[in-house]
């Protein structure tokens, strides 16, 4: 039999791999976890209504935040963590400076002031992913490199101790 | 090899390869892969979880507790390094009780300021102990005082709580159990306690006949889960009662229904109340102690915090 004559038997199956390709998870694939109506701060100035949009897109999970008709996105990867900003004019993620979180007020702000948010399903899950290591933490403060990595993190009063 | 094995083969390795090509993609692309190898060997060192021994703790995903030398025990060496945690994480993990939709805090305001927190809950106890006013002898409390044991105060166990639990297989440290906690509640808050005068029809001639005017405040009940917390407890002692509410078992059933547990006479119980119809286990309260317990619940559960 001729090679070709197997084309059409193999039909069939060639619909069931594609099939396969649509159903498996790929990478790009968003999942919406959920969308929080909260209040957004941006650089220190007084708290707005804001809506957080978290999506895990293949390895990394995105926070849209919108504040009128502006929409500010963090993305949060791990293993290692890592943040980033999208930025619109140069279509690019820029690695954050740093982030923190006070688990008292609900709130994460990244880069200083320049964005802080209520958002305690974030710290929700958080706490409940690695509860022995923040059992009694309140202020929680991270610091990247310019490799995008954590090279410096403190929990409350030690917070006082590592600040340059 | 027939054609149709031929083709099983493909449609196998198809299956077989795409999840990995792809994931090897996305490392190679974070350029993830040599430091996540590193987190997996310092988690590996320490043992994690259970088995991993004194300080420092284990569990998550990220390799357990934060930082500090550990303690000895265990089968492997503790390193100290190994609970090394980076402080935040994804945050893409469901929590127990779910994602909320909304902060259900007018108040509510994005801060970093920690000193503000002490001025805005001192501020909130006094205006809620204005409103509602205080019973006599009712004062602050926290779970020390469930040190003292030679109180004599009410601990009977109505003979309807009858579904006995081992606590060690209750989840008592939810992601929302911690400071913040009246925000970080998942579900809809703060429409109970708004009257000094409970709503529930039984209320009045069973309250004379106990001699209480008023439960124990709001204010009162949310600084005994904040001390609760601050000292890393998982219960609070009820006012006027030694039953110890486990506050982070407390979750709804409904917009006005909950389930919790309480120990109490050394065994701890699961109990479900309706905080708008005033029952305990599906009956109004049979002593003092018991309105206090679902007060007490109620309030965790539904109460402005």
């Amino acid at each position: 039999m001729p090679k070709c004559s197997l084309l059409p038997r193999c039909t069939g199956l060639g619909a069931a791999v594609s099939l396969a390709l649509l159903t498996l998870p790929l990478p790009g694939r968003a999942d919406a976890l959920y969308t929080l109506q909260t209040k957004c701060s941006l650089n220190g100035a007084a708290p707005v209504a804001c809506t957080v949009e978290a999506v895990n897109e293949a390895a990394a999970t995105l926070y849209h935040h919108r504040i009128g008709n502006q929409t500010i996105t963090v993305r949060i990867s791990d293993k290692p963590v890592r943040m980033a900003l999208w930025n619109a004019t140069s279509k690019q993620w820029q690695s954050l400076e740093r982030a923190a979180a006070l688990f008292s007020t609900n709130t994460v702000c990244f880069n200083g002031a320049a964005l802080c948010v209520v958002n305690a399903n974030y710290l929700n899950s958080v706490r409940e992913d690695n509860p022995a290591a923040m059992a009694r933490r309140d202020l929680v403060k991270v610091h990247f490199g310019g490799d995008g990595r954590i090279n410096a993190s403190c929990y409350d009063d030690g917070c006082g101790v590592v600040q340059k | 090899m027939t054609v149709l094995q031929r083709c099983s083969a493909l449609v196998l390795l198809s299956s077989l390869v795409l999840p990995l090509s792809g994931a090897e993609g996305l490392a190679a692309g974070s350029g993830s892969r040599p430091e996540a190898t590193a987190a997996q060997l310092l988690a590996r060192g320490g043992g994690g979880g259970r088995m991993g021994g004194g300080g420092g703790g284990g569990g998550g995903r990220l390799g357990g507790g934060g930082g500090g030398f550990g303690g000895g025990g265990g089968r492997r060496a503790q390193t100290g390094f190994q609970g090394a945690g980076a402080g935040l994480n994804r945050g893409d993990a469901r929590p127990t009780g779910g994602w909320s939709s909304r902060v259900g805090s007018d108040s509510a305001r994005p801060s970093l300021d920690r000193s503000a927190i002490n001025r805005d809950r001192q501020g909130l106890q006094q205006r809620q102990g204005d409103r509602l006013g205080s019973r006599d002898g009712s004062r602050p409390f926290n779970a020390d005082d469930s040190r003292n044991l030679n109180r004599d105060f009410n601990t009977s166990v109505n003979r309807n709580w009858n579904r006995t639990v081992n606590v060690n297989n209750l989840n008592l440290s939810p992601g929302w159990a911690r400071p913040g906690w009246g925000v970080a509640r998942p579900w809809g808050y703060g429409w109970y306690g708004v009257s000094a005068v409970p709503a529930w029809g039984w209320w009045g001639a069973r309250a004379a006949t106990w001699g209480l005017a008023t439960l124990t405040t709001a204010a009162i009940i949310n600084n005994a889960v904040d001390n609760a917390i601050a000292d890393n407890s998982t219960y609070i002692v009820v006012p006027n009662s030694s039953y110890q509410l486990l506050y982070g078992t407390v979750a709804p059933t409904s917009d006005s229904g909950i389930s919790f547990d309480v120990t109490a006479n050394g065994s701890t119980y699961q109990l479900s109340a309706d905080c708008r119809a005033g029952t305990l286990n599906g009956q109004q309260p049979n002593t003092a102690a018991e309105a206090e317990l679902l007060n007490a619940a109620c309030q965790v559960a539904f109460g402005s915090a």
